[in-house]
């Protein structure tokens, strides 16, 4: 009697064990922390395949670390991306003929030594995804929803997870995020950034979007072997203004894999990838407070009144 | 006695078990429960800070509406409040000056600029993101969002920051949040909307607390008396579960004569929480419509 009452009970909890251990889903990655990508002007280039709009003005060797390496140094043709002199690439094969007009339009603007205005440089909210311009960033990870905070002018977008967009859909400045994961994969699929607001550009280099911008970003933490050709070429593409953070970073990366395509500007979806670290924390960037003059490599000294007019 | 023996084995065994299947032998482990923020939380009151249950509050309008509540297109700090050293009183006089001047004088929100604390309290919606170790508040207008770092100490050496260094705990069912190191030196440094100075000396502390409907609406009562519901932030009149409350002090030996508290009971929010982007500015509030005719150019200067 015994024996069949704990042969009874025992069969009850591997039961409800067994249940239990059903119920449980593959790990979730966790993304959480402060992720830092200082380089700039924008992403990694593809290993292969249609990759984004890059600068045709150079530097011939990586820069300084710090606002000294942006001191109005002569732009050639090679080498790193002249952050000083932003002149997109019109002749990419990405670009539909009317975009590519836009773009070279800018980059006209910028070899006649002007800056001009973009989102960020203006205090405006960044489209997607204008907005990985932003290079420090964390994520939350919450059950229902994922919440990036940037550091510049402390941006937030909301990722709703295994949610679909609404339809209609209502254009808004980050767009509509939906978000998923495939295993080790953070999947967010992104529309409905709206076209109408100052200074819409998915880019530094001014390249236009429409309302049929659709963005899908997969993030993955990846070890050094991973991503190390990415690496390699963001060191030949891009200023490393903090210096190489990456190169002798052995922990894991956080790398975000983004395809782009809006039918509107573009003649094919295309790729890139961007490659973060692991940092201490997400320090302030206040963007109206505006202090530095890059070109003259000091804080600017901003004109103050002695007294209030009112 | 040979029974008893087997039970007691058979119950060995199962323990033994439930340990290696992971099965709580006892039904559940007990272990201390963080108090539950998660949620939006919506204040639709301008400028907001409700007055404490007791002791020093914070200042208040002078001006009022015929119909009770703090006159919210006029703002004329009471600068004959006893908080309140005289170098900060003569500000707030100076501020409400303008006000009754029929000007409306900058602030950090009407510019734009990062509120600081205590100053973001008057922000409409907060949502509290309770982390292992940090919470972050994001709060609706102009995405500002606030660190706090969980069961640690401030810096021996603080550098000033807009939002300051903000440190908390949790005792019981409150979070308590002390915050330091809030940047006197910046842009239209004031403590709320009447103007009132701060000094690097500036030291908060916030209370928060999960509250249940009659507490709340005792302080609903008090708070109108100062303030006015505005409708711009709809909250769900139905609601009559707990809330999220925090009382915070305020302490600054540089302008204040002695601490003094405030509250902000929130309530839930009856809309979806929109984006809010301050620059955009399309509201003509005097005029009591939206959409600002904002200058613009017919073609671009450059």
């Amino acid at each position: 009697m015994y024996r069949r009452r704990n042969f009874l009970l025992f069969a009850a909890v591997v039961t409800a064990a067994s249940m239990q251990a059903s119920a449980q889903t593959s790990p979730i990655p966790d993304f959480s922390g402060v992720w830092n990508h200082p380089a700039f002007p924008w992403f990694e280039p593809p290993a292969a395949g249609p990759g984004p709009i890059t600068n045709l003005s150079r530097w011939a060797e990586q820069r300084p670390a710090g606002a000294a390496g942006s001191a109005g140094l002569p732009a050639g043709t090679v080498g790193i991306s002249d952050y000083d002199q932003l002149v997109g690439d019109y002749n990419s094969p990405i670009l539909q003929p009317w975009a590519a007009a836009v773009v070279k339009r800018f980059g006209e603007m910028s070899i006649a030594g002007t800056t001009f205005p973009n989102p960020s440089n203006q205090c405006w909210p960044h489209p997607i995804p204008f907005i990985f311009k932003q290079f420090t960033m964390q994520m939350i990870q919450q059950k229902d929803r994922i919440t990036m905070l940037y550091s510049g002018d402390h941006e937030v977008r909301r990722v709703r997870m295994n949610g679909s967009h609404p339809s209609p859909l209502k254009p808004s400045w980050y767009g509509d995020s939906v978000g998923h994961y495939e295993g080790d994969a953070l999947v967010i699929d992104t529309v409905g950034v709206k076209t109408d607001r100052p200074y819409a550009m998915q880019d530094l280099f001014g390249t236009p979007y429409t309302n049929k911008l659709h963005v899908v970003e997969r993030y993955r933490l990846r070890e050094y072997d991973d991503v190390k050709d990415a690496l390699e070429r963001n060191k030949k593409e891009n200023w490393l203004f903090n210096g190489d953070v990456f190169s002798n970073h052995r922990g894991k990366f956080l790398q975000v894999q983004v395809t782009i395509e809006d039918e509107g500007v573009f003649t094919t979806p295309w790729t890139a990838t961007m490659t973060y670290v692991p940092t201490d924390q997400l320090n302030e960037g206040v963007c109206a407070e505006n202090p530095h003059e890059y070109y003259s490599n000091k804080d600017t000294d901003v004109p103050k009144a002695d007294k209030p007019d009112f | 006695m040979q029974n008893s023996r087997k039970r007691r084995r058979g119950f060995v065994f199962l323990l033994a078990l439930s340990a290696a299947l992971g099965v709580p032998a006892s039904g559940g482990a007990q272990r201390t429960l963080t108090p539950d923020f998660s949620g939006m939380w919506v204040h639709p009151y301008f400028p907001g800070i409700e007055p404490p249950a007791a002791g020093p509050g914070p200042v208040f309008n002078r001006e009022h509406r015929a119909t009770g509540g703090g006159n919210n297109t006029r703002f004329v700090g009471d600068y004959t409040n006893p908080i309140l050293k005289p170098n900060a009183a003569a500000i707030v006089k100076q501020h409400g000056e303008v006000s009754s001047s029929s000007m409306t004088y900058p602030t950090p929100s009407n510019r734009c600029w990062p509120s600081g604390v205590p100053y973001i309290f008057f922000q409409p919606g907060v949502q509290v993101l309770q982390l292992p170790r940090q919470i972050v508040f994001l709060y609706l207008r102009n995405h500002e969002f606030r660190h706090v770092r969980m069961n640690e100490s401030h810096p021996a050496r603080v550098v000033p920051s807009w939002y300051g260094d903000s440190v908390g705990h949790y005792e019981g069912d409150t979070l308590v949040i002390d915050t330091i190191g809030i940047k006197a030196d910046r842009p239209l440094a004031m403590v709320d909307m009447y103007g009132t100075p701060f000094s690097p000396a500036l030291h908060v502390v916030e209370r928060y607390k999960m509250i249940d409907y009659d507490e709340a609406q005792a302080a609903v009562a008090r708070n109108l008396k100062e303030n006015a519901r505005v409708p711009d932030t709809a909250s769900d009149l139905s609601y009559r579960g707990k809330r999220l409350q925090v009382v915070f002090t305020v302490e600054d030996e540089g302008v204040f004569t002695m601490p003094w508290s405030g509250a902000i009971t929130y309530e839930r929010p009856g809309m979806a929480w929109e984006e809010n982007v301050c620059a955009e500015n399309p509201f003509e509030f005097f005029a009591g419509k939206n959409g600002a005719v904002v200058p613009t150019a017919v073609k671009p200067d450059f």
